[in-house]
């Protein structure tokens, strides 16, 4: 059996006995502690900006706070809201954003598949292709606004140069206001499509290749294996992708600023970031803003929220 | 000095608890192999005694001294993992020497001497100025000895380190270990999932199963007195042979046969109904029916024999492992293994009578596990037959 | 069935008609995707490169000819947005290198933490890539004009600097606040390749008697070179493309700290219209830095967009 010959010297310094220095010394040294600066520091500042921002953000909402001079913290109230949630321009910016994250991310989703598909399977260069349709991921929406505004002109822009010769009549795309919120959502497809191309192909070539492999041998066709057998394990890359595209959704401004280089986009495009942007910046009515902003928040979080609790439950995270 | 003692070592993580209330006492340059099914907080322990998990409760001592509140890095310890953890960017000079430089008292060229001087015992001193990248898997297990021993220490960790080779290159480094453990004499404590390894490298074994120390013994006593059925069990390939059944007035009775015990063993297992007989394949004697010698009906067995049939004979050369089963039900799975004589041989279908001496056998007490007799055996007397 | 052949015993010719077809009409779609993304980049390159009659009277997408041809709007775009290149350049390199460096720091330490800890505060992490920057901009705009103005406090001090004139102080806010926002992207994704390194080479660090900043520096930071590289091309490009927190905290497009992308939207205007050949000119110089990350180091920039997500 084992040997105790060195029991006695020891037994004094049972966990009991051990001073208060050397646990400290060890707290001092565990690697939570030695490793503070190193997540401590990024973490505060992002803290500071992101969670201080919001909080300080949302105290401003409850103030009437507007024009020059500090926030007034005396008399809070929701005020802001109930104002924002009354008002047309805010319900028609909400619905015009409601349309935006719609239409925005079932097409760009859906767009994006067919080309991973398109590109996944028997296609020479398939890497420059991905590269050239990921080439509007790079631009900055500010050059993508101006490429746009020129191929949505209405004398010498392209698409109407098409529409022309189909025999129709020139559209004023932007001018329209019926038209003018398609004209944008399509405008974002062609930025966005590339993106949600990648991530698909990401996923399409985690699914091991014996599984077409198989399909093929039971005889099924590729458009069939890919419809019933791959598709169905895309779950995952579908919902990141459509979280990051909702969001972009909601937070879209910079785009619709470049397309006009005023606070007002284009009439019918008008969505809430835009509108927060504006009352803001041009009116200085900064309580109002930031209750719509707030707003604008809560709605992110609703997407993101859920998304999160999914991956933590996958342990994914 | 490099003895260890853990006593009440606790880990919980969450729920469940992967180390129970553990208690070892490791002499200075002993050989110690923790051996354990996966999850049995083999591991675990390990990793308390380098200090890369805090224990839930429980002391630490090396060398006499408490090391719960020190870092790994003043437990004058050295590791090996299972995957080397070699620094993939550095060279296996680089490798080697990162420890080093942390050591005091030495200068730089000294360390550099001595990088080369490890790297010259463990036959890699050519491979020095190359990345682990470029070196075979036996190569980079002996970068990650060198980097264990550079410094010296007065404990080595080992986690598996042989688990990544191929089988032939596991049995060579077996050997190249002990060598080294021995030459350098430093306290090593090594986990394994191979009872093999276990068995032919260490100075005691540390059984554990569930978070639990079953026991702790040199190979032969495990082997031969285990102190419970896991370890009976677990140390033995092919395994031991157990069969259920209860006690009678003076036999154990199993579903197919029954079998005389002696006084003395009638003692030890006393009041306990259920039991398991156990017997290792190797102490089965097995001899073919079908020849003219052997009685015809069953009556006229021995008390200790039974008459059984060959259901699958595997060759391993220097010896044949037979499954055998009772003739009146074929079908069941095997009953026994037995181990033959490479030349002794046998073939599918054969009649044969198996005999279990009575001084081999095991007895286990079927609620508990433990070991309410073991094979009988002196170890003078083992000894001197050997010798004669 | 003797030959080493993948089709085996199938109807090899039909096969072949089939897979033909197929082909033909899986590559016509390729080029048509293929153009319907370069059209508008090739248009807006041809108008660039067009003088103005030719624009009004030739096709969009037309390569100019002869007399049509003119580097005028180029030459006239690069003078207006050549003190802005320099503000961009100066405002996105030390916001890119911050952010990347803390986001690097942060995903190591944060291995360092118990698993609770560390959960918490990647929940906090990865909510911040996604805050809609509209919930800061109040705040952002208030705490660096009224309570904290350091761009008015640095002026002096900058304008010392050689190169450099007292109005490039404004680019420091905005420094700042992209490296504090782009912390959580950073932090996400060096951490998603931090979990792919086996943990053992950290804890060999430690048994090795290395200190946390050692292993950092001499085991994590030579091993994530390739990732670092992602990272940073990433970054780059979405601080330079940026346009939200430029168009905060540097008022107006005549700003003179104004970066590209705030000065473009208002480039060849004027009462009468829009100069599409300036405004396309502008438009492709704007892009030409992430252009050339862009090509040169596509594969990284895949990449992070994939890890992304």
């Amino acid at each position: 059996m084992a040997t105790h010959d060195n029991t006695e010297q020891v037994t004094d310094t049972t966990d009991e006995a051990v001073g208060w220095e050397s646990k400290l010394r060890y707290f001092l040294n565990s690697d939570f502690v030695r490793s503070a600066p190193y997540w401590g520091i990024p973490f505060v500042l992002m803290s500071i900006a992101v969670y201080g921002g919001i909080g300080y953000n949302f105290a401003i909402s409850f103030t009437d706070y507007e024009g020059l001079g500090t926030p007034d913290y005396s008399t809070l109230d929701l005020e802001m809201y109930t104002q924002a949630l009354s008002s047309d321009a805010f319900i028609s910016a909400a619905q015009n954003n409601l349309v935006l994250l719609v239409g925005f991310t079932t097409i760009c989703l859906v767009l994006g598949l067919f080309l991973a598909v398109l590109l996944d399977h028997g296609i020479r260069f398939s890497e420059k292709f991905q590269t050239v349709y990921l080439l509007p991921m790079s631009l900055s929406f500010v050059v993508t606004a101006q490429l746009w505004l020129w191929m949505f002109n209405v004398e010498s822009g392209i698409l109407n140069l098409v529409v022309t010769t189909l025999g129709f009549n020139p559209v004023d795309w932007l001018g329209n206001p019926s038209i003018a919120l398609g004209a944008v959502i399509f405008a974002l497809i062609w930025q966005f499509s590339g993106y949600t191309m990648v991530v698909y192909l990401a996923g399409l070539q985690s699914i091991p290749d014996d599984q077409f492999e198989a399909a093929r041998v039971d005889g099924a066709s590729i458009i069939r294996t890919y419809l019933r057998i791959i598709v169905p394990q895309l779950k995952e890359a579908s919902v990141s992708a459509a979280v990051v595209l909702m969001v972009f959704a909601l937070k879209a401004f910079t785009f619709l600023y470049a397309l006009v280089g005023r606070y007002r986009p284009p009439n019918g495009t008008d969505i809430l970031a835009t509108l927060m942007v504006r009352r803001a910046f041009k009116f200085g009515e900064w309580a109002y803003s930031a209750a719509i902003a707030t707003m604008l928040l809560i709605m992110a979080l609703g997407v993101i929220g859920p998304y999160l609790y999914y991956q933590y439950k996958q342990g994914s995270l | 000095m490099g003895q260890i003692q853990l006593t009440g070592l606790t880990k919980r993580f969450g729920d469940t608890v992967a180390v129970d209330d553990l208690s070892l006492d490791i002499d200075d340059e002993e050989f110690l192999v923790l051996v354990g099914p996966s999850g049995c907080g083999k591991s675990t322990t390990l990793r308390m005694l380098a200090g890369l998990e805090t224990p839930t409760s429980g002391d630490i001592y090396i060398g006499g001294d408490h090391m719960n509140y020190r870092v790994p890095q003043n437990r004058d310890i050295a590791m090996v993992f299972q995957d080397y953890a070699l620094y993939p960017h550095m060279t296996v000079r680089q490798n080697i020497r990162f420890g080093l430089e942390e050591e005091e008292g030495y200068t730089s060229a000294e360390r550099d001497e001595r990088v080369v001087e490890v790297a010259e015992t463990l036959g890699i001193a050519d491979l020095l100025d190359r990345k682990p990248d470029e070196l075979s898997g036996g190569q980079q297990q002996r970068v990650a000895l060198g980097r264990a021993i550079v410094r010296d220490p007065e404990v080595f960790l080992m986690d598996e380190p042989l688990s990544n080779l191929d089988a032939k290159l596991r049995a060579e480094m077996r050997t190249e270990l002990q060598n080294l453990q021995d030459q350098l004499a430093v306290t090593t404590v090594y986990v394994t999932h191979n009872q093999t390894e276990a068995m032919t490298m260490a100075d005691r074994i540390a059984v554990m199963d569930g978070g639990e120390l079953q026991q702790v013994a040199s190979p032969f006593e495990c082997y031969h007195e285990p102190n419970n059925l896991f370890v009976a069990e677990f140390i033995g390939e092919p395994m031991i042979n157990l069969v259920r059944g209860t006690r009678s007035e003076t036999a154990f009775v199993g579903e197919h046969f029954s079998y005389p015990l002696d006084a003395d063993v009638m003692e030890s297992v006393g009041d306990r109904e259920d039991l398991v007989l156990g017997i290792r394949p190797e102490d089965i004697a097995v001899v073919d029916a079908t020849t003219d010698d052997t009685p015809a009906d069953d009556a006229a067995l021995g008390d200790h024999e039974l008459r059984m049939d060959v259901t699958v004979v595997e060759p391993h050369g220097d010896q044949n492992v037979l499954h055998l089963s009772h003739p009146d039900q074929p079908s069941a799975d095997d009953a026994l293994q037995a181990v033959t004589e490479g030349m002794h041989l046998v073939t599918r279908g054969d009649r044969v009578t198996v005999t279990i001496p009575p001084d081999k056998i095991h007895v286990f007490d079927a609620e508990t596990g433990t070991a309410v007799h073991n094979r009988r055996h002196d170890q003078e007397a083992d000894r001197t037959q050997l010798e004669q | 069935m003797s030959q080493p052949s993948s089709t085996g015993s199938f109807d090899v010719a039909s096969l072949v008609e089939d897979v033909n077809l197929r082909r033909v009409a899986q590559y016509a779609l390729v080029v048509f995707f293929l153009g319907f993304f370069l059209v508008p980049l090739e248009t807006g390159i041809m108008t660039a490169i067009k003088t103005n009659e030719s624009v009004a009277r030739s096709l969009p997408f037309a390569p100019p000819v002869g007399e049509g041809f003119t580097l005028g709007n180029i030459q006239f775009a690069l003078e207006q947005l050549s003190g802005s290149f320099f503000n961009s350049l100066i405002m996105s390199i030390p916001a890119t290198i911050g952010s990347v460096l803390f986001g690097s720091m942060a995903a190591y330490g944060l291995t360092m933490v118990n698993w609770r800890a560390q959960m918490g505060m990647l929940m906090l992490f990865v909510v911040g890539v996604f805050v809609p920057y509209q919930a800061v901009l109040v705040p952002l705009a208030r705490f660096w004009n009224n309570i904290f103005p350091l761009a008015r406090m640095l002026e002096p001090m900058v304008a010392s600097i050689p190169f450099f004139q007292g109005y490039h102080a404004e680019l420091v806010p905005l420094v700042i606040t992209h490296i504090a926002y782009g912390i959580p992207i950073c932090t996400i994704l060096f951490r998603s390749y931090y979990q792919s390194l086996p943990n053992s080479l950290v804890e060999a660090g430690k048994i090795d008697g290395a200190s946390i900043t050692k292993i950092y520096r001499r085991v994590i930071l030579p091993i994530s070179k390739p990732m670092f590289g992602v990272v940073f091309i990433y970054q780059f490009t979405q601080i330079y493309n940026e346009f939200l927190f430029a168009f905060t905290l540097v008022t107006g497009s005549d700003a003179p700290a104004a970066p590209v992308t705030l000065v473009l939207p208002a480039i060849g205007a004027s009462t009468s219209g829009i100069d599409f050949g300036i405004r396309m000119s502008a438009a492709f110089l704007a892009a030409v830095p992430t252009l050339i990350l862009y090509v040169a180091f596509a594969e990284q920039f895949a990449k992070g967009l994939r890890t992304e997500a």
